[in-house]
């Protein structure tokens, strides 16, 4: 028996040892991610990380871009070439990254406005930015969504977009929004921020500013003219932020006089735009370019076009905003030359305030010579098209003002020479609902070009 | 009760004094008249017992004259005899056919094969010695029915695909579990840095040599007693040992050889004329000026593939091993030393291993023992498989119409790809691992009939790769130079108490019963650091960094087990194993922790009843089946049922955090039960024996990554959902034509047939980037997923596609819709034959492999076949497209529409069917008398070849490459995939 003893005990301690007794490292529980003010901080932070990791690291900008006439696929990969000869597909891995980049964004957000009114040892200060920050993140987010996936009310699409607005706990499906209720939801949660962000805040921070320069840009696109003058006016207005005399500096340095709102990009956060751009020759993949007319068109002594080099291997143009050794670049995502030419379009629309004087001023700065007058919104559209090339600002002003069919009819294409890229459909002013999303939302449909 | 044989003592002999009565004999062979060294004397229905000694002497206490001896040798046919009145017995012992005799390993214990209920195959070590291969998976390759095993590529020390009855999980690994000397090991890759879809592999850390034996247990009845690791099916690794009173016996085996490809790479693309050529159509085509108005101008002519390989890449191996035992102590201790360069230059893999395995009888009672294996391992690597960025992808996509060199002598740079000289001569990547497995237990006999086994193992891993990227590169220009270095520590403790009673139980009831405990431990630790901008190539540690970035993490988890096994035998006719396993794991919450794994396996030898005909045709028939579940936890994050938010979400230098994943406190183990039935037939005298197995597993509650809305800010999260059905059958052959003294032919055949079919899953998951692949309900796993070329248009030599509604003849194609399985990587047959002869001194082995009715996606062609669409060089399947009406051909007109972007022509996925001369040995051993005068048991020379003959239809260099080893839902795709090598060698074998 006392042999038995022992292999019982033996037994015994080894059944002791608990081997489940393992935690994670490297995470905390959703539960208690945000329940102090170090936690409000940590996740604040995280929403600027979310809105530069896949959105605002150069995917948004290039999506829009290369399915304009300024910038073009010359590589390899699929994605980008389905983009630049309008035949996006639901499997599309950019469309569908940047789907996902921008609803992490708006989860990131619905965390942070369910949780930080509950945060004991935030003081209201602290809240009240971190709730701004969260309904700014969300409106841009929303806004840039609506812009790719959804429509404008009454000038393109039929669908708005799914508008989460609760911390994803469980596997929600939600429909889609109408337009209208997407651009309330955007509308409302651009104004919510206006009222809760503080005037300053740190270099790369959100603040009012940048909040009044979204709802220029909004009520723009939503052709309230007046609205729209009013807030470019505050932020033109506004002294923290002035037109460098000269734009390149505006690139080759960071946060810049006339930066409302810039992600900061550095070494441990690299941005991903320059690759796509700088050829092999210069360290970067190569695999976009800028047109050939597009570059041929800017007249010589235009400042804008130093910012443009020629890979002599590739035979192409290409820009050169982007262009820091390490990734580095920063993202423009609010400017204040935008502010200006936003004011002289709302302005000219509308027939009134003195929109030449603010196209005036962004020719000038650029050392070309004034204009005598503004024929047409396409003079304020045109100086847009050089100011913010490469910006991601080109494909919403095509397809917000309805000119995306006249002006993408015959884009020649470097890759399909003899074969230029049309869109002829209208219903592909919209890129398709990923399909990841429909196979896991029966709720979803897809956009109609795309069924 | 004949021959019942249910622990060998091969490795444990327990010598007890109990009887009353000594018996002492010389066993010879008849083949040669000389010694069986090393033979089985048990005394029927005990584990009394002893083996034979250097002169082939025995002595055994038997307890009286009733006992009857069980004589065994693995090769010899067993003998049964009764003591009788008589004190000494010699006797002889025939050449067995062998198969139906052998032990077989299994979980915790061996058994005769003629009473196993389960379906195990076996590949023992004089099957696949000195052949060279850096891994045993590879040497086992097409010689276990039903177990598929592809090179996913052929780098030294890369990884492998390994499939037992099929894939059973989509997001957990579908890989076995391997289990070396008792000691369930580490066999996914732990190297972090990739190279592509390129992965190491950490069976070749061990020494080939060293193993006498490897099992596969295939159902449920063989795998439950590992429960819930098991439902892939465990791989059982056995390593050699010394015997008891043995001199010492020295081995020592040595070859080189050389490696080639089998096909040139270079045959696979157009030369400079005809790309400038194609260039040239593509344009007129559309309406635009040729780009090469002189196209033979022949300025440069570059073969971009003539650079990057060794024709003659050497390959060496030197084993030393010596074993023996005294009375107390048996030993075996092994040196190895292998040495392989890659065929595509700057890939190398270097072995160096040290094994000591001991066995000591502390007492009658006691015995203690360990096996210890230290390896350490170097590999050199390079950017490559599934990487445009590498070698291949460079000598690929580079036109020939190019110098390799810029008139300052810096390399050409060509769009993105890097140059691929650069990338074989200056791509710096190391990778050094030291791994210690190492087993000590303690064995005491409490009584004749009963054991205690206590044992504890580690398995401990580090790994340190250190990755420079230099300026020739341009991940190096970028940055003015790019290092990584890191290390991983994975470490594995595993203790484990078995007791086992063995006892029989009067008359013809034989009973084993085994209760077992198991506690397993692992934890891994990375850390990393990073390096960018160095004053020059000459600086490559991180120290010299103008930036430097590090970090470290670590996790861990924890698997408790209790197991017990039942095994009845009636008559050695009737026999049931009854296993249940309980595994609670740290990967799934309290709630459900714990699963229960049972199984019952039976087994009928009809051929042991009296009504069957003795001496007729059929000597040998056991009926089999067996039934039960196993379960699967491998492969899912250690905290999957969490909802967790994690850092490193920092911005401009600030921590931030952000959500992780979304919590499952459900989560449980993925089951797979899995039902078998099966006969072994031994037919003329055993000549002939056939093994036959059919199974059906269904795996229910899939580990999966279920697609989650994106709108839900989550990609996807761990749940119980899916189901996949694998059907198949095995069938294996042993035959011996001729078996005489000085002349032996033996043929083993195996073929088998799996289909892996999704039969649940929430939505259709696409594959791979393009999509390739496609997992959908009620389709085969590893299907194609393409736009179905119907034909090309003799008229226009556009594509005319297949639309859901017909062809596009009268209905528009739309790529976002008319999308087909076209195809299937599962192959329909599998499996190998050898034919080995031996003449007097020579030996002669022919092994085939083959792989039947499977699809092979040549992803390459997607690529280089692209109708002037891309500025890069073409396949020379291009060469085929339509150019003028009548053209009859499968290559489309070179105009965009026909190549655009977002077309997967279906023309890409080949048949894939391949036979293939894996092996051919010839070699000669001296005679015996005269290896005896110098002083030696045996000299043995020999030629070997390895993948000499592949017969396929297939297009690319390889049928058998998987190029995105990386994710395992991928089979059957090459895409910038090194090839396997063909290997010719000469060595010798020198035993003293």
């Amino acid at each position: 028996m006392k042999k038995l003893l022992y292999i019982l005990i033996i037994s015994v301690v080894a059944f002791s040892c608990d081997v489940f007794d393992v935690e994670p490292e490297a995470s905390v529980s959703d539960n208690a991610a945000i329940t102090n003010a170090g936690g409000l901080k940590a996740a604040v932070n995280g929403l600027y990380d979310r809105l530069q990791s896949g959105y605002h690291n150069g995917r948004l900008f290039i999506a829009g871009d290369i399915s304009t006439d300024i910038s073009q696929s010359v590589g390899t990969w699929d994605f980008y070439r389905e983009m630049d000869t309008y035949r996006v597909s639901p499997d599309n891995n950019e469309n569908r990254d940047l789907f996902t980049a921008i609803y992490q964004v708006v989860n990131q957000a619905n965390n942070i406005i369910a949780a930080a009114p509950g945060v004991a040892d935030a003081t209201d200060a602290v809240k009240n930015q971190s709730l701004g920050e969260a309904y700014f993140a969300r409106g841009i987010s929303f806004f840039d969504a609506a812009m790719y996936w959804g429509g404008i009310p009454g000038v393109y699409g039929t669908l708005g977009i799914s508008l989460p607005l609760e911390p994803s706990r469980e596997a929600v499906t939600l429909p889609r929004a109408s337009i209208q209720e997407t651009w309330d939801q955007i509308e409302a949660d651009l104004q919510q921020a206006v009222s809760l962000l503080p005037e300053t805040g740190a270099p790369a921070r959100i603040t009012k500013a940048a909040a009044r320069g979204m709802l220029a840009r909004m009520y723009l696109y939503l052709k309230e003219y007046g609205q729209a003058s009013d807030f470019a006016t505050q932020v033109i207005n506004d002294t923290k932020f002035k037109l460098p005399d000269d734009y390149t500096t505006v690139f080759t340095g960071k946060l810049s006089s006339e930066s409302i709102f810039e992600m900061q990009f550095d070494n441990a956060d690299q941005s991903a735009i320059r690759t796509w751009y700088i050829p092999t020759s210069a360290g970067g993949r190569g695999d976009l370019a800028a047109h050939d007319e597009f570059y041929n068109a800017i007249p010589a002594e235009d400042e804008r076009k130093k910012l443009y080099a020629y890979d002599a291997n590739a035979k192409f143009y290409y820009p050169t905003k982007y262009s820091k050794a390490g990734n580095i670049d920063n993202i423009h995502v609010l400017r204040l030359a935008e502010m200006y030419l936003i004011r002289a379009e709302a302005d000219f629309l509308a027939g009134k305030g003195n929109p030449l004087a603010d196209v005036n001023t962004i020719r000038v700065r650029a050392n070309l010579a004034p204009l005598v007058a503004i024929n047409s919104v396409d003079d304020i559209l045109n100086e847009r098209k050089v100011e913010f090339a490469f910006e991601g600002q080109r494909w919403y002003d095509l397809v917000r003002t309805g000119k995306a069919l006249t002006v993408l009819a015959s884009v020649p294409r470097n890759n399909s020479p003899g074969a230029p890229a049309t869109l002829t459909d209208a219903k592909r002013q919209v890129f398709p609902i990923p399909s990841v999303e429909l196979n896991a939302n029966p709720n979803s449909v897809q956009n109609d070009a795309y069924k | 009760m004949k021959r019942r044989l249910l622990i060998l003592p091969l490795l444990l002999v327990a010598v007890l004094a109990i009887g009353q009565k000594e018996v002492s004999g010389t066993i010879t062979s008849a083949e040669d008249g000389i010694p069986v060294i090393g033979a089985s004397i048990l005394v029927k229905g005990t584990s009394v017992g002893t083996v034979t000694d250097v002169d082939g002497k025995y002595t055994l206490s038997v307890p009286g004259d009733d006992a009857v001896l069980v004589i065994s040798y693995t090769g010899l046919k067993t003998i049964e005899i009764t003591v009788g009145n008589r004190t000494r017995i010699d006797l002889v012992m025939e050449s067995s056919v062998a198969f139906l005799d052998e032990v077989v390993v299994t979980g915790y214990g061996t058994q005769g094969r003629r009473v196993l209920t389960s379906a195990v195959s076996s590949v023992k070590a004089e099957d696949i010695q000195n052949l060279p291969s850096a891994s045993i998976d590879q040497l086992v390759q097409g010689r276990a029915a039903g177990v598929q095993i592809s090179s996913n590529s052929g780098t030294p020390g890369g990884g492998m695909f390994v499939r037992v009855r099929g894939t059973t999980s989509i997001t957990a690994s579908s890989d076995p579990l391997y289990v070396i000397d008792g000691i369930p090991v580490v066999s996914t890759p732990l190297e972090s840095q990739g190279t592509g879809g390129q992965r190491t592999n950490p069976l070749a850390d061990l020494n080939p040599a060293d193993i006498e034996s490897v099992e596969v247990l295939k159902d449920a009845s063989a795998t439950a007693i590992y429960g819930a690791r098991a439902a892939n099916g465990v791989v059982l690794i056995t390593t050699k040992r010394g015997k008891k009173s043995q001199n010492a016996r020295v081995t020592l085996n040595a070859y080189a050889g050389a490696q080639n490809f089998a096909r040139d790479p270079s045959d696979q693309l157009v030369n400079a004329a005809e790309f400038e050529t194609l260039i040239n159509e593509a344009r007129a085509n559309a309406g635009a000026a040729p780009l090469y108005p002189d196209a033979n101008s022949g300025k440069y002519d570059t073969d971009w593939n003539s650079f990057i390989y060794d024709d003659a890449a050497p390959i060496y191996n030197a084993d030393l091993s010596i074993s023996g035992g005294s009375d107390k102590v048996r030993y075996f201790v092994s040196g190895n030393y292998f040495d392989q360069d890659g065929v595509l230059i700057g890939t190398k893999f270097t072995r160096y291993t040290g094994r000591l395995n001991l066995d000591f009888d502390a007492s009658d009672k006691i015995k203690l023992g360990t096996s210890i294996l230290y390896s350490r391992n170097d590999r050199t690597r390079i950017g490559n498989d599934d990487n445009i960025s590498g070698a291949m992808g460079g000598a690929y996509f580079l036109p020939p119409n190019i110098s390799p060199y810029t008139a300052d002598g810096s390399f050409t740079k060509f769009s993105i790809f890097e140059n691929p000289i650069a990338v074989v001569n200056f791509d710096d990547r190391q990778m050094a691992v030291n791994r210690i497995l190492a087993n000590i237990y303690g064995e005491w006999e409490i009584l004749p009939y009963l054991k205690f086994k206590t044992s504890g193992s580690v398995d401990y891993n580090e790994i340190k790769e250190d990755n420079y990227a230099p300026t020739q590169l341009n991940t190096g220009v970028a940055v003015a130079g790019s290092a990584v270095s890191a290390v991983t520590l994975d470490d594995n403790l595993i203790w484990e108490n078995i007791l086992t009673f063995q006892k029989g139980l009067g008359g013809e009831h034989y009973l084993t019963v085994l209760l077992g405990q198991s506690l397993q431990t692992s934890r891994n630790e990375f850390t990393r650091a990073s390096g960018q901008g160095f004053p020059s190539n000459d600086f490559r540690r991180i120290t010299s960094a103008a930036i430097q970035t590090s970090s470290s993490t670590g996790t861990e988890w924890g698997i408790s087990s209790l197991f017990g096994r039942l095994n009845y035998d009636f008559a050695g006719k009737y026999i049931v194993t009854v296993n249940v396993r309980r595994d609670g794991s740290s990967r799934f919450g309290e709630k459900n922790r714990w699963g229960t794994f049972p199984s019952i396996g039976a087994a009928w030898r009809l051929s042991q009843e009296p009504f069957f005909p003795q001496g007729s045709f059929i000597n040998e028939l056991k009926l089999r089946g067996s039934y039960g579940i196993t379960g699967n936890q491998s492969g899912i994050d250690n905290f999957a049922s969490l909802g967790l938010w994690t850092g490193g979400a920092n911005y401009t230098s600030s921590a931030g955090t952000r959500p992780l994943q979304l919590a499952n406190p459900n989560l449980k183990w993925e089951e797979t039960t899995q039902l078998d039935f099966g006969f072994d037939l031994g037919l003329l005298n055993e000549r002939i024996v056939l093994n036959f197995d059919w199974y059906n597993k269904y795996t229910r509650d899939l580990l999966l990554d279920v697609p989650l809305p994106r709108t839900t800010g989550f990609i996807s999260q761990t749940q119980n959902f899916g189901e996949i059905e694998n059907e198949g059958w095995e069938l294996t052959i042993n035959a011996t034509p001729f078996r005489k003294a000085d002349f032996t032919w033996d043929i083993s055949f195996n073929v088998a047939h799996n289909k892996a079919i999704v039969r649940k899953l929430f939505a259709p998951i696409e594959i791979y980037n393009r999509s390739p692949f496609r997992l959908e309900e009620g389709q085969p796993v590893f299907s194609f997923w393409f736009h179905d070329q119907i034909e090309v248009d003799a008229q226009t030599g556009d594509i005319i596609w297949r639309t859901v509604n017909g062809t596009s003849r009268t209905e528009a194609f739309v790529a976002g819709r008319d999308r087909f399985f076209v195809g299937n990587a599962q192959p329909d047959l599998f499996g190998g034959i050898n034919n080995s002869i031996t003449f007097k001194g020579f030996d002669f082995s022919m092994f085939w492999q083959y792989s039947l009715g499977n699809e092979q996606l040549n992803w390459t062609r997607f690529f280089l076949e692209h109708g002037g669409t891309r500025n890069t060089n073409f396949m020379r399947s291009q060469l085929d497209r339509w150019q003028k009406p009548g053209d009859i051909t499968e290559v489309p007109r070179m105009a965009s529409k026909n190549y655009a972007a977002d077309l997967r022509p279906s023309r890409l996925v080949e048949d894939g069917s391949y036979i293939r001369l894996k092996n051919l040995t010839v070699g000669y051993s001296l005679p015996a008398s005269l290896t005896r005068k110098m002083g030696m048991q045996k000299l043995r020379v020999y030629l070997s070849g390895q993948n000499l003959i592949t017969i396929t239809d297939y297009s690319g260099l390889d049928p058998e490459l998987t190029g995105t080893a990386a994710t395992v839902l991928t089979q059957g795709i090459e895409f910038f995939t090194f090839p396997q090598a063909r290997v010719m060698t000469g060595g010798l074998t020198l035993i003293f």
